[in-house]
């Protein structure tokens, strides 16, 4: 009897150190790094100098807003269709790839197909694997390209959806409505990261803190994450699982549609790249002249990223504020996506999206009001007007 | 079976090759619309729908049949009889259910590459990214996917084994293993389980795709390697300890 124990110790035994590694493995992920100390004014420093010509790495985008999750897979999904919120839900992939300021490409790894995004000098093209089609556009040069080969937020890059560009979005938003704190060291894609916290001083808005993790040796933001009040788990988080700062392999931005594919062309764009993944955070609090398309909050995909926005109007300051825009303008995407339109909720002169930490209101006039506030600071700011 | 699965990729191209109407680009498997135009794309497309269920059918057969079809047919105790030990017939068995995997997908693959050679021109490949390459690195790919799917379905012919090892009725075992690889894959689809995911066995049964990437992700491939590692091990453990501990009667 003692024998045929023995016999079943390894079936107890390797389940057992299976669970122990898994574990440890998730522990160690969490575990804390010692730094040496630095105040949140020398992080913000080391921000700006940040010296990073090239990088290739891998960013997880995850988004628990507290609205439905959308199936991306089963019968009666059409392709695109559900571009609007299925970026707004969920968790996606990307692969980033930058050299110089002229030169990016993004590809977002969906489930048996991809959606490229290739800048290289003045070529922009778009490329979905799913309906093969590609988008290409010719961009001006960026007028600052011989002033200096780093990588800042200036340069094309500037509308792809990577933890850094989200970073310079909020950053560029510190003033004295927000209170910058240093948090705890952490690692993020493997590299120890200071942690730098903005928490607003307004009750008016859903954002509870923004932390954005900066990588300790060269200052690159590696991972911004926003939480909303109320909500124990991140209500957004964009933050890079591997990095690697050499310069990626160059054919990777020669881009030539494949044979077969859909070929558009599209005129000069407002905005130099459709930003795919722009989620609630792009609605940074920007409140000095705003970008029109830095502020709204809804990801327009892939379909509609040329319409011209008329100047929308800013109620209220800082992380109040409340982005209106004129009648007529809103993507038309909003209004006729089913699936967006099972997530609005009927309210008195309109219907209103909201989330844990973004809230939209579609009035029936046509006009849309959008920020990081609860909907009824949408709707006052829609009767004030 | 390597038959009836070497008969899919040929009803794939065949299908495509007698349709008339062009096939829409999104609809239908991946790869569906591109065969027309480069038949290399047929062992891909055959590969992906073969994946959800009938890889996994055979295989379960297969490993299912491993101990409980021994003991069914009362040959269980005279192999016993030989002095090669009760864990020497178990790895011979589980070795035999991972030959006949790397046979199914090699079948798929080499059928389908053989449909397309036949029926439809060969050209470069596009792969998802949108790059383009050419005839000998699409053969290397698709030789990785298959390499790739192999790997996906040790787990499952592990778990076979070891339900074999539980049941003296063949038929009991095999179809056990098929319906745990069905509901994996239901389990999979819930979003509610999201926890679980990672933890199945057919959470990466689909992410060869990454295999067509330019350049290659090899993170869900070393995912999926450990993964199925994970299962081989707990269900070999489990299984060494019913087999041993075993009365065999029959």
């Amino acid at each position: 009897m003692a024998r045929a124990r023995q016999r079943w110790l390894p079936a107890l035994l390797i389940p057992l150190a299976l669970a122990l590694a898994a574990l440890i493995g998730s522990v160690q992920a969490g575990a804390s790094v010692s730094l040496p100390p630095k105040t949140a004014n020398e992080i913000l420093a080391m921000i700006a100098r940040t010296e990073v010509h090239a990088l290739s790495g891998t960013v997880v985008q995850t988004a628990e807003l507290g609205l439905p999750e959308v199936p991306t897979a089963g019968p009666g999904i059409v392709p695109g269709a559900t571009s609007a919120l299925e970026l707004l839900t969920g968790s996606h992939t990307a692969r980033v790839y930058l050299d110089g300021p002229s030169k990016a490409r993004l590809q977002i790894l969906d489930r048996m197909a991809e959606r490229d995004f290739v800048v290289n000098g003045s070529d922009a093209w778009f490329y979905n694997s799913a309906d093969n089609s590609a988008t290409h556009l010719s961009v001006p040069v960026p007028s600052n390209t011989g002033q200096k080969d780093s990588l800042r937020s200036e340069t094309t890059h500037a509308g792809m959806p990577t933890p850094e560009a989200m970073a310079s979005h909020f950053l560029s938003a510190i003033d004295s409505s927000t209170e910058v704190t240093v948090g705890e060291a952490s690692t993020v894609a493997g590299r120890s990261a200071y942690r730098l916290s903005l928490v607003p001083r307004s009750d008016g808005t859903l954002v509870d803190s923004v932390s954005i993790e900066v990588d300790s040796e060269t200052g690159w933001p590696l991972g911004v994450e926003v939480r909303a009040k109320g909500q124990p788990e991140p209500a957004y988080s964009l933050a890079y699982t591997d990095v690697n700062f050499s310069a990626p392999d160059a054919a990777l931005f020669n881009f030539t549609p494949p044979a077969g594919a859909t070929v558009t062309e599209k005129p000069v764009p407002i905005k130099p790249l459709p930003p795919p993944m722009e989620g609630p955070a792009g609605a940074a609090p920007d409140d000095s002249a705003p970008a029109p398309d830095a502020v709204v909050p809804t990801p327009q995909g892939s379909s509609s990223p040329m319409l011209p926005h008329p100047s929308p109007s800013v109620t209220g300051k800082g992380w109040d504020a409340v982005v209106g825009l004129p009648a007529g303008t809103a993507p038309a995407e909003l209004t006729s996506n089913p699936q967006l339109a099972q997530a609005l909720q009927p309210v008195s002169g309109g219907r209103a999206l909201t989330t844990s930490l973004v809230s939209v209101l579609i009035l029936d006039d046509g006009r849309v009001f959008a920020g990081l506030v609860p909907s009824d600071r949408l709707q006052s700011a829609a009767t004030a007007q | 079976m390597l038959v009836a699965l070497a008969a899919v990729p040929i009803l794939i191209a065949l299908a495509v090759k007698l349709s008339s109407r062009p096939a829409t680009p999104g609809r239908g498997p991946l790869f569906l619309d591109r065969i027309t135009q480069n038949g290399l794309f047929v062992a891909v497309t055959a590969l992906v729908v073969c994946v959800p269920l009938f890889l996994p059918l055979t295989v379960g057969v297969v490993a299912g049949d491993t101990i409980a079809g021994e003991a069914n047919l009362g040959t269980l105790r005279y192999l016993l009889l030989a002095p090669s030990g009760r864990i020497r017939l178990l790895l011979v068995k589980y070795a035999g259910a991972v030959a006949f995997c790397c046979a199914a997908t090699a079948t798929v693959a080499a059928a389908g590459a053989l449909a397309g050679v036949v029926f439809f021109p060969i050209g470069p490949v596009t792969l998802l990214s949108g790059d383009t390459i050419g005839v000998g690195e699409s053969v290397l790919r698709s030789l990785l996917i298959a390499a790739y799917i192999t790997v996906s379905l040790l787990g499952l012919s592990a778990i076979g084994l070891l339900i074999s090892t539980f049941t003296d009725v063949p038929v009991g075992a095999m179809a056990a293993t098929i319906v745990l690889s069905v509901v994996s894959q239901v389990l999979d689809n819930l979003p509610q389980l999201e926890w679980l995911h990672p933890w199945l066995f057919s959470h990466h049964w689909l992410g060869f795709a990454d295999l067509l990437r330019q350049p290659v992700s090899w993170t869900s491939f070393g995912e999926n390697a450990l993964l199925q590692a994970g299962y081989i091990a707990v269900c070999g453990a489990l299984a060494y300890g019913k087999f041993t501990t075993k009365d065999i009667l029959s």
